[in-house]
């Protein structure tokens, strides 16, 4: 399906950057992901580092650590300076960027390359090219991949305001419902759905004031809504010896609010035909860029079959998992190595795909109140283990969830035999997943999984909002027996802490009471009174 | 001996008796006997045997809340300190706001003296990223502004004071 020729055997010479040490340039799961494929590869790790985070897995895991600035991402992780000090201090060859936080940053790393440090990443310029909205939809249009039909809008006057005819003849072009963007955008931030001739105006004037309040540019495009779309992205990786390949998709239409919660592979809208399809598209956007490393072509599929480029991500992606497990890859590994000069470790025909996967992502917010953030100590954690289960997580037992960072606290990622099985494992999984102390969306995941629609693999970027639109906890189920358990656990850990006949027990673990005393009051013994 | 625990859920209270009873529990839900086998496992889980079968379950301890994890779902359960139970209201429900979770103030939307009404928005807060409009309690004056635009705040710090109408 693709010009990939058989790297085979790989010549020596091709390690034209070896790398001996790599700084990872990040936090949480993705920097503890990092870290196990270098130490498994032999590579010494640096991790960096915020003052709040010096006893984080991440920086407890690396050969060495160094703290580079103050809790706020924009003084430690975003602090490219302080990061690449550290890594010339540390005598590292290579940063590996995670996602997020600097990991699609075009200038950090032209500077990493300006010293001689290796960026574990595509070049500087195929990062900017991508991060520009409109240049990259040029750019695939001119590869052959088809993109969402719509164009750019022309310069609003000083005070912000387009000519409007201009504006309505653009969007009648492309057609409505149209969806108004900012070309600097993300997030969500600067994105309208717009349904009527006579709202589109106002909506590009808002669109235009939140883009250049949000990220300093407001350039804004119309492009035409596709209903009921599904986010299906496929995992292209490319070498420096002309090679690109994909290892198929994932099917990522579960978000809340452009937000990806639930992602699996294969997709349960594609066909082999339609695969093939998708798959030499995003082949050619790979190669239209000289891509270079792990990257992700994401595409809108409509409930017709038609496709379109939606965003490249220059980036290992956060769901990577999923297509580990089902082909068997090592993404990390193979990013690593790549970026040391070597040719892909596989080529086209050698990438299969096996059984079935699906990602939870596991969140510390409390689905039944706006999805707030819930912070604090993780009090108890049992994560779920067995047979094609893999947990990627960046916390422990007894570790805080701080307000500055990403609430996602862990991955779950299942692997069975077909999508039933998966799913099956999934909400299997979820349920001996115990995190106490921080609320988590883990049973919010669990209806997901067991909603009839989800079941049926009829999924599209509006799922939630269609199907679980006031979730609530159907806690009123085992409450009984939970109250029978937290009885005899509150016996029990009384009994230990201070002894019910009024002896402290020495032996007995510390009791979270302060003074057997002060808590007497919280309840009566039948013996005393 | 036997311990009588009064635990609260949303508005519903149980009076539970607990006393052990050989290996096995006997407990006393509101006055109706249920006889219990449950022990504690060596990982510090809970296992219980019900006619449907054994049951897993955790549990931890935060404050005067015990927390609950069974197939999924966390039950919170408090169990208030009878002596302490009047201070309950002062805490939460009153005029004033109060940060419920540390983060930075993004924007204040109000200024002293200016009306508001119960449920309008008078600040916007940020923690992990996201943003979070406070509303108002109660309709009334605004008194007090405490903070500013980029200030961090720790919990339970005073935000927004309103002298209520009523």
């Amino acid at each position: 399906m693709t010009t990939n020729k058989s790297p085979n055997p790989p010549a020596p010479e091709t390690v034209t950057r070896p790398i001996a040490r790599v700084l990872v340039a990040n936090r949480g799961e993705i920097a503890v992901r990092v870290i196990r494929a270098c130490r498994e590869l032999g590579i010494g790790t640096v991790a960096v580092c915020s003052e709040v985070d010096r006893h984080a897995l991440h920086a407890e895991m690396a050969d060495i650590a160094v703290t580079v600035g103050p809790a706020e991402p924009g003084e430690s992780y975003l602090r490219a300076d302080r990061i690449l000090e550290a890594a010339k201090a540390t005598d590292s060859d290579a940063i590996h960027p995670g996602y997020g936080f600097l990991a699609e940053n075009a200038e950090f790393a032209r500077a990493c390359a300006d010293a001689g440090v290796v960026f574990i990443g595509p070049a500087a310029e195929v990062i900017e090219q991508m991060g520009e909205k409109t240049a990259a939809r040029a750019i695939m249009q001119k590869a052959g991949v088809p993109v969402v039909p719509g164009d750019l809008l022309p310069e609003p006057d000083a005070d912000g305001k387009f000519p409007a005819e201009e504006v309505l003849a653009i969007a009648r072009k492309v057609g409505f419902p149209v969806m108004v963007k900012a070309a600097f955008g993300g997030g969500g931030k600067g994105m309208r759905q717009v349904e009527s001739e006579d709202k589109v105006v106002a909506a590009c004037e808002a669109a235009y004031r939140e883009a250049l309040g949000a990220f300093g540019n407001g350039t804004v495009y119309i492009e035409r809504f596709i209903e009921h779309p599904r986010h299906v992205e496929f995992q292209i990786f490319g070498d420096n010896h002309g090679n690109a390949v994909h290892l198929f998709e994932r099917e990522c239409s579960i978000q809340r609010r452009h937000q990806k919660i639930i992602e699996e592979t294969p997709s349960p809208a594609l066909n082999p035909e339609l695969r093939e399809k998708m798959g030499a598209a995003a082949v050619a956007a790979a190669q239209a860029v000289g891509y270079q490393g792990a990257g992700t072509v994401e595409f809108l599929l409509g409930p017709t079959g038609e496709f379109f480029f939606l965003e490249m991500n220059t980036r290992l992606q956060v769901e990577h998992p999923v297509t580990e497990l089902v082909t068997g890859a090592d993404l990390v590994r193979a990013q690593i190595r790549v970026a040391e000069g070597r040719p892909l470790p596989w080529t086209q025909d050698e990438i299969t795909c096996r059984g079935h996967a699906i990602e939870c992502r596991v969140y510390a917010e409390d689905p039944e109140n706006g999805f707030m953030p819930s912070l604090g100590p993780i009090l108890l954690l049992n994560e779920p283990s067995g047979p094609g289960v893999r947990i990627d997580s960046g916390v422990r037992q007894g570790d805080e969830v701080s307000m500055y960072y990403d609430p996602m606290i862990a991955k779950l990622s299942l692997h069975g035999q077909d999508r039933a099985a998966a799913i099956d494992r999934a909400v299997t999984a979820l349920k001996d997943y115990a995190v106490l102390g921080v609320t988590t969306n883990v049973e919010y995941l669990i209806a997901i999984l067991q909603e009839q629609a989800f079941l049926d693999g009829d999924l599209h970027t509006g799922f939630l909002v269609e199907h679980l639109p006031d979730w609530g906890s159907s806690r009123d189920q085992d409450e009984g027996l939970a109250l029978a358990v937290a009885s005899v656990a509150e016996y029990d850990r009384l009994q230990r802490g201070l002894g019910l006949s009024g002896t402290p027990d020495p032996g007995a673990p510390t009791p979270a009471l302060t003074s057997p005393w002060t808590n007497l009051g919280r309840f009566r013994l039948s013996g005393l009174g | 001996m036997t311990l009588l625990l009064q635990f609260k859920t949303g508005d519903e209270s149980y009076h539970v008796d607990i006393s052990p009873d050989g290996d096995d529990w006997l407990l006393k839900i509101d006055g109706r006997e249920a006889p219990l086998q449950a022990t504690r496992g060596k990982d510090g889980s809970w296992l219980v045997d019900t006619h449907q079968g054994r049951r897993k379950l955790w549990v931890a301890v935060q404050g005067d809340e015990r927390l609950v994890f069974c197939d999924g779902r966390v039950h919170r359960l408090r169990l208030p300190d009878p002596e302490h139970a009047d201070d309950e209201e002062e805490i939460s429900g009153g005029p004033n706001l109060i940060a419920d979770m540390p983060g930075k103030v993004v924007q204040t939307l109000v200024k002293p003296g200016d009306e508001v009404s119960e449920g309008q928005a008078v600040i916007i807060m940020e923690s992990m990223k996201m943003e979070t409009e406070l509303l108002a309690a109660v309709t009334g004056v605004v008194a007090q502004v405490h903070v500013s635009s980029g200030q961090v705040v720790a919990q339970g710090d005073a935000l927004v004071d309103i002298d209520s109408n009523d």
